[in-house]
């Protein structure tokens, strides 16, 4: 009798554990560190990991905000842009001699505002996100180019203000990581813990019934290019943070890094089911890749070979996963 | 006073017409439910079943006649305002994220959430028990609450359904075919929610094609037929044998 409730009792643990929705980026992260920890003795140290909390910060917390918004349904392929017009924005006002708290507002503003019109577009013309934002990451970036000519746009000035983006905090350890672990944390906590997070599940699970359970959808859904933009603009100002200087083709293709991140997370593309935990481990693990082939002194080149390879099998972890516990 | 209202109808609708352009759907109809009644609301395709649920929930103003809904003159304009006022309808597919928990799903729209500090959060854990609570109660054996709805099967899906609009003080529970794509078991399991939601005080209202399914369970059947009422029916008065002779015989 007791022998035939043993397995069982562990197999429904084991269901409970493949349950986690960042089973695949836990899996994937594991596995690569092993890797890069055969290839380079340096890899498994303090200082790396706080080397690849900083790299990942400005992808990370824009991940954060695409995946949110890819739960409740929509895509937001603008981040990229959005990401570079709020970095030089800032370099601009701050080298137009605005306060920095007051360009950093200005900037922050913007880039809200930039999520705000590719919801209402959306929303108002019911043509899908991916050819919105597709639009807008366009608009956004010919613009920039405009504006700048090409030039790249740096900042000589200082201010405590700038320096708490990205500087060095304890040990190795800059406040760009904090920023990420902080946004992380409070998105999750949304997310998981409050009605708006259920409502967000909801729209993008299902707007129909959302709907006819009387979730308000389309304000969910524009409320989330909203922070889509924000989080975008937030990246940006830590970018510029660390290297005080802006060329307009920052952020090209990090719509799609942003995206990896996700999915590896455990996020489904088609909506309603997915985790904020998880598209950090996706960007961490895309920040440790391109750190740990430095160390591995490969060239920088195999970076995005290598990263394609992951997003791929995370994907097909995920879904193997799903089909198990629902099986 | 209270025993008096017992008495009137929990629905009445009086001299329902309702036209689509030039096509008429609904043709003078009186619909009235008693309160603890199920009522088997029968007709073919194109009957007019639909269109008359969807006037007495808000989603289609009639064009003629009115409603009572506790002897009090009412007119929703929507399905929310119709469930605030106690008529709660599940639809076949349109009630629950496959997606999402039952939990999630139970109170959707409706959370209860508690206070920490100036932050509101979700409180899960009476989610979750209130949630157990109630699907034990109509007795469909959920193993969690937690787990997502996508791994019930459709007759759990329809339970979670009536436990919710029981739960959320539904007096009267409208269900659109609800046994049209279950097996014979869980047909059976259903049919013994709506006894169950008729046991607490419910009045239900059984939409369908199939007189078989709805025939154990109903009190009275009324019958519509091209937007036209056919008759109402207690059940001692007539027989399945004696409902399909008169759907089918309007047919021809």
């Amino acid at each position: 009798m007791n022998d035939t409730e043993k397995p069982s009792k562990f197999s429904n643990l084991w269901k409970r554990f493949l349950e986690y929705r960042e089973i695949g980026g836990i899996i994937g992260l594991i596995i690569i560190s092993a890797i890069f920890a055969f290839l380079s003795s340096e890899f498994l140290s303090l200082p790396t990991f706080a080397a690849i909390l900083t790299v990942t910060a400005e992808l990370g917390v824009i991940a954060v905000g695409v995946a949110f918004l890819i739960i409740s349904g929509e895509f937001d392929l603008s981040v990229g842009s959005i990401f570079a017009v709020a970095s030089m924005g800032l370099a601009l006002l701050l080298n137009a001699g605005y306060h920095p708290s007051s360009a950093l507002l200005i900037t922050l503003l913007i880039s809200t505002s930039i999520g705000f019109i590719n919801g209402l577009i959306t929303l108002r013309a019911g043509i899908p996100s991916f050819i919105t934002t597709l639009g807008m990451m366009m608009f956004w970036r010919g613009v920039l180019l405009a504006v700048t000519g090409g030039f790249t746009i740096s900042y000589k000035g200082e201010s405590v203000l700038i320096n708490l983006l990205s500087q060095r905090f304890i040990g190795d350890f800059t406040t760009a990581a904090i920023w990420l672990i902080g946004v992380t944390l409070l998105f999750e906590i949304i997310l998981s813990g409050t009605r708006y997070g259920n409502w967000v599940y909801a729209t993008g699970g299902s707007s129909a019934v959302a709907r006819a359970m009387g979730v308000n959808v389309n304000q969910v859904k524009l409320f989330n290019f909203m922070i889509s933009g924000l989080l975008s603009g937030f990246a940006g100002c830590i970018s510029f943070g660390r290297f005080r200087l802006v060329d307009p083709t920052l952020g090209m293709g990090m719509e799609l890094e942003a995206i990896t991140a996700a999915v590896i997370g455990g996020t489904l593309l088609t909506g309603g089911y997915g985790s904020i935990v998880g598209a950090f481990i996706g960007a961490f693990l895309v920040g440790m890749v391109r750190t740990g082939l430095i160390l591995a002194g490969a060239p920088a080149y195999w970076y995005r070979a290598f990263i394609g390879i992951i997003l791929v099998i995370a994907a097909i972890i995920n879904i193997k996963i799903k089909k198990k516990v629902s099986g | 006073m209270k025993h008096e209202n017992f008495h009137q109808p929990l629905v009445e609708m009086k001299s329902i017409s309702k036209f689509f352009g030039h096509v008429q759907a609904l043709k003078k109809v009186d619909f009235s439910v008693n309160h603890r009644e199920v009522l088997g609301l029968l007709g073919d395709n194109g009957a007019g079943k639909s269109t008359l649920i969807k006037v007495l929930v808000g989603l289609y103003l009639p064009d003629e006649g009115e409603m009572h809904f506790e002897g009090k003159k009412v007119q929703f304009s929507s399905p929310q305002d119709a469930r605030a006022t106690g008529i709660e309808t599940v639809y076949q597919d349109l009630a629950l994220v496959p997606l999402m928990s039952i939990s999630r799903n139970f109170f959707l729209g409706r959370e209860p959430t508690r206070k920490i500090g100036p932050f509101t959060f979700l409180h899960k854990k009476a989610m979750d028990e209130a949630c157990e609570r109630i699907l034990n109660e109509i007795g469909i054996g959920v193993r969690s609450p937690s787990e997502n709805v996508e791994f019930l099967s459709g007759g759990e899906r329809q339970a979670v359904s009536i436990g919710r609009a029981m739960h959320f003080g539904a007096k009267l529970l409208i269900l659109d075919e609800p046994t049209a794509a279950l097996s014979i078991k869980e047909t059976n399991k259903v049919l013994d929610y709506v006894l169950q939601a008729r046991e607490r005080g419910l009045s239900v209202i059984y939409i369908t094609h199939s007189i078989h399914h709805v025939y154990p369970v109903a009190d009275r059947f009324t019958i519509l037929d091209r937007g036209v009422k056919l008759g109402d029916f207690d059940k001692a008065d007539i027989t399945p044998e004696k409902i399909i002779e008169i759907i089918s015989k309007t047919k021809a």
